[in-house]
């Protein structure tokens, strides 16, 4: 086994930790590159969506909601990384959780940015969406806030302010002996962040004091915010989206396709950044675990909203039932299925199988997985209406691709312009304590 | 006493022959379509025919069903626009307020009879029909959700003009471009709040059924029938 | 006049802590300065925080502001949807919620930056430590004339003064 890194002096910690930021690499340039590129294709895709109107998109009647809104899901069900990671396990005291936190926290943000983005997307009229914010106005109109898209709103903005803040905060002190390392802009830059951080008892109490409250807040925010998004769907009377299992599945995936992100994350980290010694197969192992866990969860959810529709026979719910499991649908949920349980369960709960490598393959297939998985709750209920006159099919356009491939594309850059500005596992929280037992 | 309009359709009646459809292409502006935008599903037909087969051949019935917005009283569309784009008005019609949509297809969603159309493009019309508009009904932008508004304008119309001459209007004096242009007399508009009038007579009748009632929208379009 | 004392180990610390309060020196007039956190059992150098308590009032206040602008917009703006009330307090528990979250966050938020003292002015007069990685550093602000007997008290711990 490696040597841990508690044992490897603190000069040495801070500079492998610290080593990223300075320079860029011939690599670092190409991939920001062809992200800048994939992302600049999607806002050309964009621009043009907006200036000849939703049609360009593959939508019609009656399915008016496409892969926007399953990008829409799908990004603010990753951003549960964080949530999990850092709260629960500081909540829990874990100690493998050191390394792992801000890489996760930092995903939280940028998934809540990017899926943010979706809703006006989406929207017929994009450059009206601020009408959807109650300000007051000479038509004196405010919003419907009996609207679950109202709810949504809210959830997000609260938990996008809350992960900023959760990330922000154990930021501080890295940031102020940043500063100290540093020379011109980023001496200031730090400096100014880091709100003139003296390490004082003072200020670690209250930091202390302060992560505490927000991991309970940040927790009860992140379950109420993928269960808002799923109550989009579940509080219309659309066939097989009325469903009261909608909040819990939807968590319960978020947190599934969270832990993916992160696992798929670290593993680029750990090799781009040479973390070998910091991010182990012991922490692999323990997501890898968690993984299967959540990936048994999801099983369990999925069998149960698909054994109760089929048992309950209703016409409407078997028209949506019976397209997606046996006619046009069904290739995309039985390969949900094996991609989100049978090929994790495999790599993962063999113990010999389970491996780093196999733990990033396993969580890449997840992402996928689950990213078809909302495709299969969106489309097949919105292509089967209740009355079977008005049915329909969907298949997405470049439009609609490019715009989705854009915010990989962006995610992707934001994460290695983060990576380059903070260390991506914060510093303070690794030093081990003096006489501290861990 | 308010009105509260409700319309019958008598699918025993009912020939099929998409008389209405063009009516109300007519009268409300609505775009034409090409073969292509058809098989993408991109049509606009406010109210739109439904033909059901029963039986097998040579025994094969026909059933024509002409669906429209129902004007619910519980309208699953209303609660979930964000920007309160469509609402109950105090006639009991479900308006569609075009200046206010962006566009989030929510209520769209959520109506299951499926009758909600959206502008996918600024809307084209083929020489020289775009001089036919009717200039009492706005012409939609792309981005923004249209539905069969019971012809709203003309009853506007009507109230405008009966008000001016100072008496209520008459049963059957406003008439949505459907209703009006049916040859088989299938449709019938009125006011259900006056028990005389014909539409409240024929809603009692024994034939008289509601669309998916089950859900309990309260559609005011009534759909008589031989139940056998 | 402010010293400032160096220590390897924390129970050092502490017991130049314990030492310093026997003399009379009060917990606002010490402070430590780490790379990281340095705990300490209850009682030794206790900073009392409101942090929990604002962050409660802070969440009922934006919670029910909320609402209530909620109940007020919808009656201000009288549209019926769906054959629904107008203001229905279960329709909009959710934000509700949401908003008394948010009122949680920036109440912790806030409490944070105001007790750290990252917001407050700042004495410049008190030296602030540059500390060595494992160090904990205690800065004591006392009188000339009890100088030496905190000079004293931080040697006998077992840092050296600075």
């Amino acid at each position: 086994m490696a040597t841990a890194p508690e044992l490897l002096p603190y000069q040495r910690i801070r500079e492998d930790l610290f080593r990223p930021l300075s320079g860029v690499s011939r690599n670092y340039l190409l991939a920001t590159f062809c992200a800048f590129v994939i992302g600049a294709a999607g806002l050309v895709a964009w621009s043009y969506q907006l200036r000849r109107g939703m049609g360009v998109t593959g939508l019609q009647r009656p399915v008016f909601w496409g892969i926007y809104i399953v990008d829409f899901v799908f990004w603010i069900g990753i951003s549960h990384a964080g949530t999990l990671i850092s709260a629960i396990l500081r909540l829990t005291d874990a100690a493998w959780r050191k390394p792992v936190t801000r890489a996760a926290e930092a995903i939280t943000v940028f998934a809540l940015m990017i899926g943010g983005m979706f809703p006006i997307i989406h929207l017929g009229r994009a450059w009206l969406f601020f009408w959807l914010l109650p300000y007051p106005n000479s038509r004196l109109l405010w919003p419907n806030f009996r609207s679950p898209l109202l709810w949504d709103l809210t959830a997000i903005v609260t938990y996008l302010t809350g992960s900023v803040i959760y990330l922000y905060l154990p930021l501080i002190p890295d940031m102020a002996q940043l500063a100290e390392h540093n020379t011109t802009w980023r001496r200031k830059f730090y400096r100014t962040l880091s709100l003139g951080w003296t390490g004082s008892d003072r200020e670690w109490h209250a930091l202390e004091r302060a992560m505490k409250l927000m991991s309970c807040i940040i927790l009860a925010v992140a379950v109420s915010v993928h269960t808002v998004v799923a109550w989009d769907f579940a509080m219309a009377i659309a066939p097989m989206w009325h469903s009261t299992i909608f909040g819990p599945y939807f968590v319960a995936g978020a947190i599934f396709s969270g832990i993916a992100a992160l696992l798929v994350v670290m593993a680029a980290l750990r090799k781009v950044l040479h973390l070998e010694a910091y991010l182990t197969r012991h922490h692999f192992n323990n997501l890898a675990k968690l993984l299967l866990l959540m990936s048994l969860l999801w099983l369990y959810f999925t069998l149960a909203e698909n054994l109760t529709v089929w048992y309950g026979n209703e016409p409407k719910e078997m028209a949506v039932f019976g397209a997606r499991t046996r006619a046009h649908y069904a290739p995309y949920f039985w390969s949900t299925v094996v991609l989100n349980f049978v090929i994790p369960f495999v790599l993962l709960g063999i113990r010999r199988l389970r491996t780093i490598r196999n733990a990033t393959i396993a969580a890449s297939c997840v992402l996928a997985g689950m990213w078809l998985e909302r495709f299969v709750i969106v489309v097949p209920t919105l292509a089967n209406p209740r009355l079977p006159a008005a049915s329909g099919f969907y298949g997405p356009t470049w439009v609609e691709i490019a715009i989705t491939a854009a915010t990989f594309a962006a995610m992707a850059m934001l994460y290695m312009i983060f990576s380059k500005l903070f260390p991506i596992i914060a510093v303070w929280e690794f030093k081990p304590h003096p006489q501290e037992e861990d | 006493m308010e009105h509260r309009w409700g319309m019958t359709i008598d699918l025993d009646r009912c020939t099929g022959c998409e008389a209405c459809v063009v009516a109300c292409h007519a009268e409300n502006n609505l775009p034409v379509s090409n073969p292509e935008q058809a098989a993408q599903g991109r049509t606009a037909h406010w109210i739109r025919i439904d033909r059901y087969y029963e039986g097998e051949f040579p025994d094969v019935k026909v059933k024509y069903m002409p669906v429209l917005c129902q004007q619910c009283d519980n309208a699953p569309c209303e609660p979930v626009c964000p920007v309160y784009a469509t609402y109950h008005n105090p006639e009991g019609l479900n308006v569609q307020v075009y200046n206010r949509c962006v566009g989030t297809f929510y209520c769209a969603n959520n109506c299951p009879y499926t009758v909600r159309y959206f502008n996918w493009f600024a809307p084209e019309w083929p020489e020289p029909l775009q001089l036919q508009h009717n200039p009492d009904v706005a012409v939609r932008m792309s981005g923004v959700m249209e539905k069969c508004t019971f012809c709203i304008q003309r009853i506007k119309r009507g109230k405008e003009d009966a008000a001016q001459e100072g008496r209520r209007l008459a049963d059957g004096e406003v008439q949505p471009a459907c209703v009006q242009s049916c040859p088989a007399e299938a449709m019938v508009f009125g006011d259900l709040n006056d028990p005389e009038s014909k539409v409240s007579r024929l809603a009692q009748s024994g034939r008289a059924t509601r669309l998916l009632e089950e859900l309990g929208t309260k559609p005011k379009v009534i759909y008589l029938q031989k139940v056998k | 006049m402010y010293l400032i004392g160096e220590f390897r180990e924390k129970d050092a610390v502490r017991a130049a802590i314990r030492m310093l309060r026997e003399t009379g020196v009060r917990p606002s007039e010490l402070d430590l300065f780490s790379e990281e956190p340095v705990e300490f059992p209850r009682g030794v150098l206790d900073r009392p925080s409101r942090m929990s308590l604002v962050s409660v009032l802070g969440a009922m206040a934006f919670g029910s502001l909320a609402t209530a602008f909620i109940y007020w917009t919808q009656h201000n703006y009288r549209l019926v949807t769906g054959g629904m009330p107008l203001f229905s307090f279960w329709a909009t528990g959710v934000i509700t919620f949401e908003m008394t979250m948010l009122g949680a966050i920036v109440a912790t938020f806030a409490l944070f930056l105001w007790e750290s003292g990252l917001v407050r002015k700042r004495d410049y007069s008190a030296p602030v430590p540059e500390v060595d990685p494992g160090a904990i550093c205690l800065r004591v602000r006392c009188r000339a004339e009890d100088a030496p007997q905190a000079i004293a008290a931080i040697r006998r711990a077992g840092g050296h003064q600075r």
